[in-house]
């Protein structure tokens, strides 16, 4: 038997005090679930009489997705879920904001711990029995459509679950903004500060970080928020959407939403705690407590200044004098609002100097420890002892890495993951070697290094090297030498992936593709891997590979391909593919090719516009005439300086075919040079004959090639040389 | 017995009640006068745990009060502002009270509400000011706790609607001890209802006495002296509070009982005297007069 004023009478009596809340929960959570459910099962029931389905299978797991993506796991529900969390928790505390109510609740003989856990809990059955409804609704609308499984109901359970953490969350959150103002517009204020506040400043950060350090790098650690839920919901909603099953959506799930519980308990706590502290009289004034006001001041006047500040900055073309009188001039902006809203009042604009000032000080302290690098950000390198070991990515070089379930995983995450080079010491030498380098004179490549720290810290930074300096290269040598490099750069060097997996095995030189049995694929692999012990930065940076391995896999892992680059040095691999009569050498053989067609771009004259008119007798006279490079874009004068020569002799093939490399194979850290390279300024089709029995790819009509630097023939430039004359077309289809 | 002692309140950097100590004994009504902003309705906040107190005590029979539910069952309070739920009628606000104090006695308020000819099913926000305040006073005694205490409760309403109130005070005054704590910044609206009055001014306490007592204790006297000897022997010995003249009439306001008065009037020559009833207002004027306050301006303006 309940007493007349037991817990649950005060529910039921609080309840009826919130009947439009509980209105506006029930039917937006009917309308999301219920619209959601009827609006997704529809669709697919139009494709399938569309005819986009081959079979009822198909459909069937078409409604199956739908009702799971209705009421398991959505992006649509995050707005919601944060709208009813701040209007429930505000609701059920905005006695707080008036005197009259104020002194009606806290004069009756209920306690403040009963009247806190009564809106509480209250806020919550709101919420609960609300999604409850809005899903009963929509199961009941997908079993009639036929598209619920157990696995469907799992996935709902768990979404509900997961939906409830981030719920929790805001909900203790806004308590939190209630208590702490006692009026609503600052309790939405404070409260978008909480939700955004970490997002922002670390934006900010990164942003100021990117502008005034060269050694900032997100490469490695990104600016990703710790304690933002927003960053944490939205990142993983559509991985927990594309679980297999809700085993895996579990897996993925729980973990994640038992750390916003966790954090929404820390929060109620502080809410409950400044519940108990709050004095009565704080209904209607800004802020409850007055020691937060200048607190609460400094720390959103800070970031704003520095948000307005760089708005400056970008509109003035980057102007630093301007980016510290934004800065100063919004924080002063910025200080005289919040005092306006913590008075409600027009004449308190200035008050509280002292603690404007406190802001004012603030922001060009970090201005300042950020344009003069006061904290030597650039300049660290950790000491040697401190290192446990370090993470590098040299830029040069990209590939593709996936998990053991054919997901994607991300470069900059597999390096970290998979590399521990704990002979740190050239590592630590090419950054200190990178101090010396200069990016204004010389020609640099921006390197990635993650310092994992003993202490458990993990730093990052990027720094430029001239990968063409010699004492870079030996260091990098070193570096590339190591199995730790390797492993951590290749994945094919730790390829966990079950070689029954492996579908298609083919090898390319440029043009021939050439096919190895699957069966082959650990025989291949481990000579590759043998080979792959004289691999170091001045192989890679002096000799382009030779050919490329295709490992493909398939089944339940998706669709993934793995290349394995060969070079001439790779005995091993290379005697496998003779073996398996794979190997053909890069260099073509001449008597298979009917045609090389020579583009030259003539990238010397957009160095020098006018050097192709300094001979022209109208040169002087008519400057304003005279025509412009290609990539000026003039629209007035276009002068195109490409010239095109095709070679169909034999012997001038032969020729050519030994100074080119093809494109087709990606050159990891090789010097690409510039655009008045040889290989840059010229560009081959090589068209092999049609009844050629040379293994070339059959689909292409031509392969393209790029001469090696330096190495192209002298009948090749006569007959591409810029004559400032019409070129004759000479394309296939204008000599046939 | 509420006991107050060395009550202070501060509002950011305002002292709003500085060191108040008044003792409300059971059974008697309280009055507690001041101007706006004495502080009163800051002291009834912090008597009924609204408020907490800065500094110094409030006991209710020897309970702390401020969140304390057992202290705050022996109280009811009545804001000067009372609040009523949205769209709430009569019997909405009693259902809510009749949950929070056990003691609410149902049948009495629905008789009450038809005696004050209180609609049961009409919304209160179309009540009127002075409605709602009967209202909320109905409800204040039907929750039969041991203090009411009402801020401002009594000003504005009509002298039948008072008297009513008055007498309904009185009943249960008798049959179950009730103790009405009454705070006004209007003398007048509480002379007929207060045994003991407390005066607040600028936060602190200037007086606080029983009515009967100021009463019995301070005589207004009329009168025509024969001659200058006379009044001089007459007024020998006794505390003058205040003596006026015009032409040859004297009133005089001397802190003594009736009959010390009278007896001394006996025994010299006077054409005529009279010793009259004082109003509170005049006994307040008079005994604020003498620690160097001019009360017309504290409360009649």
């Amino acid at each position: 038997m309940t007493s007349k004023n037991s817990f649950w009478d005060s529910c039921k009596e609080n309840h009826k005090r919130r009947i439009w809340v509980w209105i506006v929960a029930v039917l937006s959570q009917l309308l999301v679930y219920g619209g959601m459910t009827t609006i997704y099962l529809s669709r697919i029931k139009g494709f399938y009489e569309d005819g986009t389905y081959r079979n009822v299978t198909q459909y069937k797991q078409a409604m199956y997705q739908a009702a799971r993506d209705a009421l398991g796991f959505s992006d649509n529900l995050y707005p919601i879920i944060f709208l009813l969390a701040a209007l429930i928790a505000m609701q059920g505390f905005s006695y707080l904001y008036d005197r009259r109510k104020v002194d009606l609740y806290h004069s009756v003989p209920v306690s403040k711990n009963r009247r806190f856990a009564v809106v509480y809990v209250n806020g919550l059955i709101i919420y609960v029995t609300a999604t409850l409804m809005g899903l009963a609704l929509g199961t009941v609308i997908a079993i009639s459509q036929g598209a619920v499984t157990p696995d469907v109901m799992a996935e709902m359970g768990l979404a509900f679950l997961w939906n409830l953490a981030f719920f929790l969350f805001f909900y203790h959150l806004m308590m939190l903004a209630v208590m702490l103002t006692g009026n609503r517009f600052v309790t939405i204020c404070v409260f978008l500060v909480f939700a955004f506040y970490e997002i922002c400043v670390t934006m900010l950060l990164d942003s100021l970080k990117r502008t005034f350090f060269e050694t900032y790098s997100s490469y490695f650690i990104g600016y990703e928020e710790k304690l933002s839920p927003f960053y944490d919901y939205t990142a993983n909603i559509w991985q927990l959407k594309n679980a297999e099953n809700a085993a895996q959506a579990a897996r993925m799930a729980m973990p994640l939403a038992a750390k916003w519980f966790g954090i929404a308990l820390v929060v109620l706590a502080f809410a409950w705690f400044a519940y108990k502290k709050r004095a009565s009289e704080a209904a209607g004034k800004a802020i409850a407590y007055r020691f937060l006001e200048p607190v609460m001041k400094v720390a959103v006047t800070i970031p704003a200044a520095f948000v307005i500040g760089q708005l400056v900055y970008d509109t003035s073309y980057q102007n630093e004098l301007l980016l510290v009188l934004g800065m100063l001039i919004g924080g002063l902006i910025v200080c005289a609002i919040m005092e306006v809203v913590y008075d409600f009042d027009i004449r308190s604009l200035f008050k509280h100097l002292f603690s404007s000032a406190v802001a004012l000080i603030g922001i060009l302290a970090i201005f300042c420890s950020f344009k003069w690098d006061l904290f030597g950000y650039d300049s660290y390198i950790p000491a040697q002892n401190k290192v446990e070991s370090i993470a590098i990515y040299p830029n040069g070089y990209y590939d593709n890495y996936w998990d053991e379930n054919g997901k994607y995983i991300d470069n900059a995450e597999y390096q970290k993951e998979t590399m521990f080079l704990t002979d740190t010491e050239p590592v630590l030498a090419l950054a200190e070697k990178a101090e010396e380098t200069d990016p204004e004179t010389e020609i640099t490549d921006a390197v990635e290094i993650l310092y994992r720290l003993k202490s458990g810290r993990q730093k990052a930074r990027v720094i430029r090297v001239n990968y063409d300096d010699p004492e870079t290269e030996a260091l990098l040598d070193r570096i590339f030498r190591t199995d730790a490099f390797q492993k951590g750069m290749f994945q094919g060097m730790t390829d966990e992936t079950s070689y029954d997996q492996v579908t298609r095995i083919t090898y390319s030189n440029g043009a021939a593709k050439t096919v190895v049995p699957k069966e082959e694929a650990k025989g291949l692999r481990d000579a590759w891997i043998g080979d792959m012990k004289q691999f170091g930065f001045s192989l890679v940076r002096h000799n382009r590979p030779c050919g490329v391995i295709f490992m493909e896999y398939g089944s339940s892992m998706g669709y993934i391909q793995r290349q394995y680059y060969v070079y001439d040095s790779f005995t091993n691999t290379i005697d496998y593919l003779k073996k398996q009569e794979a190997y053909y050498p890069v260099e073509l053989p001449a008597a298979e090719v009917d045609s090389i067609t020579v583009t030259c771009y003539h990238n010397e004259f957009l160095q020098d516009p006018e050097a192709a008119f300094r001979d022209d007798p109208g040169y002087a006279l008519d400057r304003e005439a005279r025509a412009m490079p290609v990539n000026t874009m003039s629209e007035d004068v276009y002068v195109d300086y490409t010239t095109q020569e095709t070679f169909y002799e034999e012997e001038q093939i032969a020729q050519i075919l030994q100074h080119v490399d093809p494109n087709y194979i990606d050159a990891p850290w090789t010097n690409y040079g510039n655009d008045t390279d040889d290989r840059n300024n010229y560009s081959l089709e090589v068209v092999f004959k049609k009844d050629s029995s040379y293994p070339y790819e059959r689909g292409s009509y031509y392969f393209t090639y790029s001469f090696r630097n330096g190495e192209v023939p002298e009948f090749v430039k006569e007959a591409t040389a810029y004559t400032g004359e019409e070129e004759e077309d000479l394309s296939p289809a204008g000599v046939g | 017995m509420i006991e107050i002692h060395n009550l202070t309140k501060y509002f950011d950097d305002i002292k709003a009640v500085d060191e108040v100590s008044v003792t409300i004994r059971e059974k008697t009504v309280f009055g507690l006068i001041g101007t706006n902003g004495a502080g009163k309705s800051t002291v009834l906040r912090m008597l009924t745990g609204v408020l907490k107190p800065d500094g110094g005590t409030v006991a209710v029979d020897n309970m702390p009060v401020y969140d304390n539910v057992e202290a705050k069952k022996k109280l009811f309070f009545i804001a000067d502002e009372p609040y009523f739920f949205a769209n709430a009628n009569a019997g909405t606000m009693e259902r809510y009270y009749s949950g929070i104090f056990e003691a609410f006695n149902r049948e009495e308020f629905y008789r009450y509400l038809e005696k004050f000819n209180l609609d049961r099913n009409r919304k209160i926000s179309t009540f009127s000011k002075g409605m709602k305040k009967q209202l909320a006073l109905l409800l204040g005694i039907c929750a039969h706790t041991k203090y009411i205490l009402c801020d401002e409760t009594f000003d504005g309403l009509d002298p039948v609607m008072r008297q009513g109130i008055k007498s309904i005070f009185a009943k249960e005054m008798e049959e179950r001890g009730l103790t009405p704590v009454i705070a006004s910044h209007n003398l007048r609206e509480l002379e007929d209802i207060c045994d003991h009055v407390g005066l607040l001014h600028k936060g602190g306490v200037l007086l606080s006495k029983d009515l009967e007592d100021m009463k019995c204790n301070i005589q207004k006297v009329q009168c025509v002296f024969c001659s200058v000897e006379d009044e001089l022997k007459a007024l020998n010995g006794l505390e003058v509070l205040k003596k006026e003249q015009r032409g040859s009439l004297c009133t005089i306001t001397v802190r003594s009982t009736r009959e010390e008065v009278e007896a001394r009037f006996a025994t010299v020559d006077t054409i005529f005297y009279e010793v009259l009833p004082l109003s509170l207002e005049e006994i307040f004027i008079s005994e604020t007069e003498v620690v160097g306050y001019d009360i017309k301006k504290l409360i009649l303006g």
